[in-house]
Order: C-alpha cells, then structure tokens, then sequence
C-alpha cells in the first residue's frame, strides 16, 4: 500500500513539476509567437500596401453597420487611413483569393494572389496593373488576352474593393449589379410586367427612345428614355409619373412597336443574294430584318487545343430603309470557349447600331478572336449587301 | 554496456549501432521529414535536444523514480522536453515549426527517445547519459541528413533549397513522395549492412533489445516471436 | 446530406489517399515489426483502430472542453500521449477481467500501442484539423481503417518476400522497406479517386 502511494505520488510530482515549468516556459514564448505571428500577417499585407503599418483586422461587429461587396472576406485597417481588403472570387476555376491594398486616397497601391487553382498563371503579375488605379479608372484596364475570365475576374475583385473602401469612408455605393438595377427599374415603372421582361428587336425606328423592353405576359412596355424608365400599358396609357413631353415620346415609341409588322419575303425570288442569308422580313416603313450567318472559328479556325465546334455563328440584323443598322443581335454561336464567344455579349453585337454600310467594319474587333470578328463583320457586311438587292426587288 | 569508455560511448551511436540504419527506430520521422534536408536537420536536432535532456534528467532521478511507473514518468518528462521544443520552435522558428507540424509533437512517442532512457539513461550515471544521448542524437541526426540529401537532391533537384544546375531540371518526383521514402530508406540500410559487413551488431538489438516496449511485454509475445525470427 | 457525404470523404480519405502508414508514415514500427503473420497483423489492426477511437472519444472533449476553457492548450501532447497510456492499461484491464476471449486476440497487442505514433498522432491531427466531434470519430476509424488494411495487405507481400532470395546486404529489413515502398506506390493510385467519387 505504501508502495502503491509512492509511486502515485512521485509520478504526480513529475507531473506537475513538469507542467509548472512549461506553464512558465508559456509565459515567456506565447507573446513572441503571437507577435511572430502578427509579423507574418502583416508581411503580406504590406506586399500590398508598402507604406502601411499597424494593421488591424476588423471584426464583424466593427463592419455591421456597412454593406460590403460579397466577394470582401477579411477587411484590415492601416494606421494612414488606408484599407487592405481580402477578396474571394472564381475565375476560371473557383478559389481566387486576392490581397489589395486601397489608400487613404483611394488609390489601388497594391494587389496580389494569395491562392488560385486558376491553371494560365496570367493572375500572378496582373494586379502591378492594376497599382494606382480608382473606382473611375479601373473599368479600363484590359485583361489579359490568354486569361480573359481570370483576370476580369481579379479586376473586378479589386473593383469590390474599390467599392468596399467607398463604402468604409461613407460613400452611399449602390453595390447592385447593372442587370439587377435594369431589373428593378423595369418592375418600379411596369408593375404588372411581374418582373419578365424582354428587349424589343427593334425593326423600327424610334424617336427619343433608347431602348423598349416588351412585358413577357402582354401587360405592357417600359421605354427607356436617357435614365429614366417609362411604362405604358398594352392600351397605351402611361402609368409612370413623367413629364408630358417624355410621356407622349413614350406612347409614340409603344404606338410604331404595336404597328410594326414583319413581311417574311421568300429568298427565292431574287437574284443576287449572298448564299448566308438565311431568312429576310421588312416591315411597312422599309425597314429589313435580316437572318445571316457568318464562318468564324467553328468553322474556319481550330487546332487540337481548341477545335472547331463546326457551327456558324447566326446574326440577326435589322437595317432601317435608310440603310442604317437599327439592331443586331447573335442569335447562336459556337465559338471558343473564354474567347471568341465574346461575341455573344451585347458588349460586342451592340457596337453594331446606327452604323451603316460604310462604316460598319470600324467596331472594335475581339481580342484574341480574328476568326470570330472577321466571320462576324463578314455576316453583317453580307446583310448590306442582301439589302440593297431586296431594295433594288421591292 | 557499462564498462565502455566515454569516447565509445559517444561515437556508438553514430555507426556502429546507427539508431535509424542498424537499430530500425524511429522510423517515422526518418520517412515523413526527410524530402528536405532542411526538414531532416532540423528534426534530427529538435529530436536530439530532446533526448539529451531527458536523458540527463531521467538519469538524474533513477533512483527516485519507482520501477513500476516508470515508463509513464519517462513519457511524461520527454512529453516536457518536446512540448518545450514546441514552444521555442514555434517563437522563434515558425517556419520549421509549420514545416514539421505534427511530427514535432511525435517525438514524444519517438522509439529512439524512450528506448535510451529504458535501455541507457536509468542505468548509467548523468555525464554517461548525455554522452550518450548526443551520440544517439547525433546518430539521428546524421541519418536522416544522409536520407534527406538523397530525397531532396534527386526529388527536389536542389540542396538545402539551393537548386543544383542541371538536376534541378531533371527532378525525379518519386523521391519525394511516400514510396520514394521507403525505396530510399531501403538502400540505405542495405548499404550500411554492406559495409558494415560482420562489423554491425547482430540482429539481437533488432527488436526486442532496442524495443521501449520491452518493459511492457518482458520480451514475451509478439517481440519473442519475432527475435526468434530474426536470430535464424 | 450535406454533413453525411463530408463524412464519408473523410473517411475515405483517410482509409484510401492518406493511408496513415503508407503516406503519412505514421506507425511504421508496428508495421514493419508485426506485419509477418497475418494473424497478428489483423490483431494489432484491429488492437489499433479501436483504441484510435477510444483516444479520440476522450481527447476531443478534453481539448475542447478542459484544456481550450483553461488556457494550457500548450499542455496538449503531453495530456494526450498519458491519457493514451491510462486508456491502454484500462483497456487491457477490462479486456482480462470482462472479455478474456478478446484479451487472448488482442491483449498482446495492446501494450505496444501506447508508444505507437499513429494513435497520437491522429488525436493531434484531428485537433489541428479543426475537425467536428463527429468528424473527428469518424477520421479515427478511418485512420484505423486504413492502418488494418495497410498492414493485411503487407502481410500478403512479406509472406512472399521470406520465401525470395534477396542479396545478402537486402536480407531482413531493406528488402521489406522496398516492398513496403511499392505497396505504397499502389496506393497512389487512389490519389484523386475520393475527390472524383464525390465531385
């Protein structure tokens, strides 16, 4: 028994001499590892914002007051005034997570990588870019050709960030996207629209209206009138509140959309007509609504790193009596991936309004996407020239 | 054991009975920290920090440590020493400490650590026992310095971190994954066999002899089957 | 559903890509010491899995709830590797007293568990990992999965490597480490095969 007791008790006497030493030995590392610690996140952090110190990490209960871009992860104070923001986004694989720097003058004054899974590595020296740039500029600087997805992504990352820290100094920011502010415009002015709404092709031309979007379930149209968004019910009353002049350009606007009429014309019965034009329509005033495809990349391009898909891209032109386009739009296209499929963005086909014949060629091509472009331009050229035989037919 | 000189003492564990090649202990950190030789060294000196002291101390209190829980004394006091290899790692070398990570905290469970106060250090006097454990330590040590520079120059193409023109270009990844480990391990032993030829203790402190466990199992069992093996 | 297949990745993750033994080289001793019989490979497999989850059954909560509330976070290798050894002895009391039959299997297993660096190691790893209660059960079997599996295969191999003719220099333990280094080149082949199971 006493036995028994000795060595329980030498055993806890190891124990605990053990343990009081470690506790002082605690004592002494814990603060030089914290402050290790906080020398290594701060070494980070001044990679991208060089002149910054004293960094503090904001706390969900110092950012509950503000509204911040979703893809703003961690937030860190800088002693000047300045923000570093942590942002996650995807670029072309999800997991971007990119480290910048917004000044006390809202200036970028630094941006880097910490993780991707992006596979170019076009990322990596994109954000000495982006250095100096504002929430103004930042829209122009062009992503890289081989990563387009990836670096607008990493742009528009540091665009959050540029937002975020407008949202930090005070700034009312309307952190919506454009199609969610176009949606909610569209609701306020129709109501009875119920949200679906579609943009009209325009086969007339309209005066003092930019663009008319069509209420999916018959209610009515919203003309968009330079900012403001006007909506007319399918019997032509006006149910937003706007002046008189801006109420009766709408009504005008909805009376020529309801009037326009569409002729189909069989292609068969002229000569001359470019073997792309698919299907060809005009309307009372003389406008002409084109449907013809163009050989880009599907066709003519591919290699064994992209090969061609084998499909034509199909455009859908309207050209008014006066030979000015009223509208174009890409109706399918099967082009590379991340590159010449630009060219179903409105970024790219609305370039094409109001020109004409003679200065069509002069939109901005895609980058990276010879094939597309040309085939494209090719297709609308073929609309003017189908064009002036219907003309020359009617 | 007790009759040997000071010198051999020390010099013991470096070759002859080699605790990683000729003794097969501590197995695992020879495996999992060796794709760099930064890793190695850095393990093997942490290891031997440990082993020095607690050599020393468990040597110190010998006679005061009651025989039937002494292997839980012994666990808990090199616990102490690594958990403080932990700390002033972890303050002032935070990047071998990320390195090392978990294998760190297993030096406690390491065979080499707890063999030599079961085998040496309660049994020998203070001054023998740290000789003892820096032979040992240095043993370690030098073996997996030895693994490392063979893993990292082949797997990695460069030494130290410092990229070897030529190899650094033509990197046999195998060296650094798990099975390269085992390979490189493999070769080395037989190496040491080769060369030591007659010279290497017999297979006797191949298992049960150099087993922590032994005071556990009193040589019965599973080690007794296998040191039979082994004797054949 | 969400939990359930998170699970069930990390179980096969720990059982198939990141066997314990053939890539984390945790518990080689045992496997290179006991893998001769099939017989007692199994035993110290099974011997090893379970007392992986009892030690994580006691050792989460203890970190969580004794050592985090308490500030001696630093104390955690040296409480964990004595509350393995306390659940080793304990073990193979109540094995002796209660399940003789059992103790006969696996009681010769158990006292060279305690310094088996396998079972310490994945109490750590489960806490470094920031594993869940559940999570951390569920890796344990896992990693004792995966131990018993790594040794009842290496069992197969070495029962041929006895009866081959190795260069003298590679007799003994070189020639199995080879072995062993091929056993562990198969399993390579499940790197990635968890991640496309349950993309």
């Amino acid at each position: 028994m006493k036995k028994a007791i000795h060595c329980v008790a030498t055993l806890t006497v190891i124990c605990l001499v053990v343990s009081v030493l470690l506790a002082f030995a605690n004592y002494i590392t814990a603060p030089i590892i914290r402050q290790k610690q906080d020398e290594a996140a701060n070494a980070a952090l001044l990679v991208v914002m060089p002149e910054g110190k004293d960094f503090v990490l904001l706390t969900e209960d110092d950012l509950a007051s503000y509204t911040l871009p979703a893809t703003v992860t961690k937030v860190y104070r800088e002693a000047g005034g300045g923000y570093v923001f942590e942002l996650t986004t995807s670029g072309y694989a999800s997991g971007l997570v990119l480290l910048c720097g917004v000044g006390a003058d809202g200036a970028v004054t630094g941006a880097t990588v910490l993780s991707s899974q992006e596979t170019l590595g076009a990322e990596n020296s994109y954000g000495d870019r982006l250095v100096g740039r504002r929430a103004e500029d930042i829209e122009q600087v062009d992503t890289v050709t081989s990563a387009t997805k990836t670096t607008a992504a990493y742009r528009n990352a540091v665009r959050d960030a540029l937002l975020a820290f407008a949202v930090l100094g005070g700034a009312d920011v309307d952190l919506r996207s454009e199609a969610e502010i176009l949606a909610e415009s569209l609701n306020t002015a129709l109501p009875s629209g119920e949200g679906a709404f579609e943009k009209w092709f325009v086969i007339e031309a309209l005066t003092g209206v930019d663009d008319v979007y069509v209420a999916e379930n018959g209610t009515g149209y919203v003309c968009v009138i330079g900012d403001e968004y006007v909506g007319v019910k399918a019997d032509g009353t006006v149910t937003s509140q706007t002046d008189t002049e801006t109420a009766q350009t709408a009504a005008a606007a909805v009376a020529t959309v309801k009037g326009a009429v569409l002729t189909e014309l069989s292609l068969g019965s002229y000569e001359g007509l470019p073997a792309s034009v698919q299907a060809a329509a005009v309307t009372e005033s003389g406008s002409v609504v084109l449907t013809v495809r163009g050989a880009g990349y599907g066709i003519l391009g591919g290699s064994s790193y992209h090969p061609a898909s084998g499909e034509y891209i199909i455009v859908r032109v309207a050209i008014s009596a006066e030979g000015t386009i009223l509208d174009c739009v890409t109706l399918s296209q099967a082009e590379s991936e991340n590159i010449g499929d630009a060219c179903a963005d409105e970024a790219f086909y609305g370039q094409f309004d109001g020109k004409t014949a003679q200065n069509y060629a002069e939109v901005d091509g895609i980058s990276g996407a010879t094939y597309t472009t040309d085939g494209y331009k090719k297709a609308i050229g073929d609309a003017f020239a189908a064009f002036n035989v219907l003309k020359g037919g009617v | 054991m007790k009759k040997d000189g000071n010198l051999a003492i020390l010099l013991r564990g470096l070759i002859a009975e080699n605790p990683v090649f000729v003794l097969i202990l501590g197995t695992c950190p020879s495996l999992a920290t060796t794709t760099t030789v930064i890793g190695a060294l850095s393990m093997g000196l942490a290891a031997m920090a440990v082993l020095i002291c607690s050599n020393a101390v468990i040597s110190l209190l010998r006679r005061i440590i009651p025989d039937t829980v002494r292997i839980p004394c012994y666990i808990v006091i090199i616990a102490g020493f690594v958990t403080l290899v932990q700390m002033v790692m972890h303050a002032y070398l935070p990047a071998l400490y990320e390195m090392l990570g978990v294998y760190l905290a297993l030096i406690t469970v390491n065979c080499i650590i707890l063999g030599r106060a079961e085998m040496f250090a309660s049994k020998n006097p203070v001054g023998k026992a740290i000789l003892d454990g820096i032979g040992m330590g240095l043993g370690f040590t030098l073996a997996l310095l030895s693994m490392g520079t063979v893993r990292e120059v082949l797997g990695s193409g460069s030494f130290a971190g410092f990229a070897i023109p030529f190899l650094s270009e033509h990197t046999v990844d195998f060296f650094a994954k798990a099975p390269g480990g085992f390979m490189v391990f493999g070769i080395m032993i037989a190496v040491v066999n080769a060369v030591s030829h007659g010279k290497a203790p017999k297979k006797k402190s191949f298992s049960c002899e150099g087993c922590p466990s032994l005071g556990l199992c009193h040589g019965e069992s599973v080690c007794a089957e296998q040191a039979e093996k082994e004797a054949k | 559903m969400d939990t359930l297949r998170s699970l069930i990745i990390i179980l096969m993750s720990s059982v198939l890509v990141n066997n314990y033994v053939l890539n984390r080289f945790l518990g080689i001793c045992p496997f290179l010491g006991v893998s001769r019989k099939l017989s007692s490979a199994t035993g110290m497999g099974v011997a090893v899995t379970f007392v992986m989850l009892v030690a994580t059954l006691v050792t989460w909560p203890i970190q969580y709830f004794v050592l985090n509330t308490l500030g001696l976070g630093y104390l955690q290798t040296i409480v964990f590797i004595l509350v393995i050894a306390a659940l080793v002895q304990f073990i193979e009391i109540l094995l002796k007293r209660f399940i003789p039959s059992l103790h006969a299997g696996l009681g010769v297993y158990l006292p060279l568990i305690t310094t088996n660096c396998a079972v310490l190691g994945v109490t750590i790893n489960n806490i470094t990992d920031g594993y869940t209660f559940l999570e951390s059960v569920v890796s344990s079997l896992g990693c004792g999965l995966g131990f018993l599996l790594a040794m009842v295969l290496f069992s197969g191999v070495r029962a041929r490597i006895d009866n081959s003719d190795a260069p003298p220099a590679f007799r003994g333990m070189p020639v199995t480490l080879i072995a062993a280094s091929i056993v562990s080149m198969a399993f390579f082949g499940f790197a990635g095969i968890v991640d496309a199971l349950f993309a």
